[in-house]
């Protein structure tokens, strides 16, 4: 039996898009059922105020500036490092066996668990360099771990950048370092703001890394320094799930939505930046 | 060689030989001729004889590939590759133009003042001025001077080009340079083009890769015809086409190949 082309064309659509929605499915189910049990426990003294009688009442305040000052570190450190990196890769090494052996490293860096980098955060920044466990420390790990993820895209943005402007630039007396901050990266802003995102997305849902290099279990009180501990969202959602007994289940819900609306305000972000560099570029 | 030209040539070029470094091919072999100032030198021939590679040389862009360069250029009487030349000014004195318009992806007007602000000039004034005569110079100000605002790449494929020459043209540099710059233009924008190159050499010395054997010869006052990375001669526009002294110089231009 042979299928008309008609026959084919419809059965590849339908399969295409059988397997679209069991892309989609999966999300929305999860993420509708985190919100729709979270819901009861969302309110003001949730979100504002500081755990009590063990976690199992009281908001989660010290948790969500935790985590925010997590991620602000992390990208203190790893924006400036991956983006630095990604331009000297891009713009000014010469293709050789030496830049072939940076980008094997990166993708293997970003290929490993993150378990791994707590371990690594462990030995070198809490242990040998003394610094405890502590905000420097954990956002020192997460920038280890989010690094390859902004190095790879931004080099991908920045080689994006059409060569002849270069080519223009330099033509008209520019040096190559004018030509990369009024061209080249102007034009590559909306990916690299992409990968950065992507990156301290990664470092705000991560609860490995920091496990052992900063996350506190308990602390009813915001962090003073970058020396001192701090409670993280997705660490104390892991302890609220399974070291506490009696823990009422739709804090635990609520945790996971607060933590969720985290993550997908910085995808909106991103976004919102992204469109309004797109409007702002003219070619 | 006899040398014609009265005054001291602004472009020298001595036995220079290029290899691109990737591939090994040599792309020019012992080249030898001048360029004199405030006239139109054209390099003729077919593709891949190394005109660009010729043009790329002068302000030293191909620096920016694995070259390996023997012989010397001279400008103005020092040697382009000499270690103490700085090389961003030598690309301001020394301009080009490629066959492709390429606008930088910024307005018409800030595609002009991109390269003053690269050396570092901020007044608006000037900056404005600066725009509005090599706008003019290029014979484009007429057509954009209510959307100076516009993208740049908004611009027809003519305006483009005429744009990429003001361009060059706002960082006042003592020679030009254009590669096969009306290629992609229609015969009127060509026209306007060729008619404001003749008002350039007056301040200017250009050096242009034409498009066509035509233009050359409508053009150049000083012709050199480039074959498979060598020189094969280099005269007076007017002789070379009346009376070359090549027999490949004259198979080229009537017809023979090519």
């Amino acid at each position: 039996m042979s299928l008309s082309r008609y026959q084919t064309e419809r059965i590849a659509f339908l399969t295409i898009g059988v397997a679209t929605l069991l892309t989609v499915a999966p999300i929305i189910i999860v993420v509708g059922a985190i919100f729709v049990s979270g819901a009861e426990a969302i309110s003001w003294e949730f979100i504002a105020e500081m755990p009590r009688d063990g976690m199992r009442a009281g908001g989660i305040w010290p948790a969500i500036v935790g985590t925010a000052y997590l991620v602000m570190g992390t990208g203190l450190i790893s924006v400036p490092l991956g983006l630095g990196a990604a331009i000297y890769l891009s713009e000014y090494a010469r293709e050789s066996a030496w830049t072939r052996a940076i980008r094997v490293a990166i993708v293997n860096l970003a290929g490993i668990p993150s378990v791994v980098y707590g371990l690594f955060g462990l030995g070198l920044f809490v242990l040998f360099m003394k610094l405890g466990s502590s905000i420097i420390a954990a956002c020192l790990t997460l920038s280890i771990m989010t690094l390859p993820v902004i190095i790879s895209t931004a080099e991908g943005a920045l080689r994006s950048v059409p060569q002849s402007f270069r080519v223009v630039s330099i033509g008209m007396g520019g040096t190559r370092w004018q030509t990369i901050r009024r061209i080249v990266l102007p034009q590559a802003m909306p990916g690299i703001l992409t990968g950065v995102i992507l990156g301290l997305e990664r470092a705000a849902g991560e609860t490995a890394p920091i496990l052992f290099t900063g996350a506190a279990f308990f602390l009813p009180r915001l962090p003073n320094s970058v020396f001192d501990q701090t409670m993280a969202l997705p660490y104390h959602l892991f302890v609220i799930s399974t070291q506490i007994p009696g823990m009422p289940v739709q804090i635990q819900y609520g945790t996971a939505s607060v933590l969720l609306v985290f993550v997908l305000a910085m995808n909106i972000l991103a976004a919102s930046v992204r469109s309004w560099q797109r409007r702002k570029r003219q070619w | 060689m006899v040398s014609v030209a009265k005054a001291e040539p602004k472009i020298i070029i001595d036995h220079l030989s290029v290899r691109y470094e990737d591939d090994g091919t040599e792309s020019l072999r012992d080249i030898h001729f001048d360029i004199p100032a405030n006239a139109i030198t054209a390099l003729f021939g077919p593709a891949g004889g190394g005109k660009s590679t010729l043009l790329r040389t002068l302000n030293r862009l191909n620096d920016m590939v694995d070259v390996s360069v023997s012989g010397s250029v001279l400008l103005d009487g020092v040697d382009i590759f000499s270690s103490n030349i700085d090389i961003v000014t030598l690309r301001r004195r020394v301009g080009i133009v490629f066959a492709q318009p390429i606008p930088l992806p910024f307005s018409i007007s800030k595609n002009i003042s991109y390269g003053l602000e690269l050396a570092g000039e901020s007044r608006r004034s000037r900056l404005d001025d600066a725009v509005e005569s090599s706008l003019r110079a290029a014979a484009l100000w007429e057509e954009v001077k209510d959307r100076l605002g516009d993208p740049a790449i908004a611009l027809s494929g003519g305006q483009q080009q005429r744009l990429c020459i003001a361009r060059v043209l706002a960082l006042e540099p003592e020679v030009l340079m254009l590669d096969e710059p009306t290629s992609g233009l229609d015969p009127i924008s060509t026209a306007k083009v060729e008619a404001s190159l003749q008002m350039l050499k007056r301040d200017y010395t250009v050096v242009i890769a034409p498009s066509s054997i035509q233009q050359t010869a409508r053009v150049a006052d000083w012709a050199a015809f480039m074959l498979q990375g060598e020189l094969v001669e280099w005269n007076k526009g007017e002789e070379l086409f009346s009376t070359p002294r090549d027999q490949k110089t004259e198979d080229y231009i009537t017809g023979r190949f090519g």
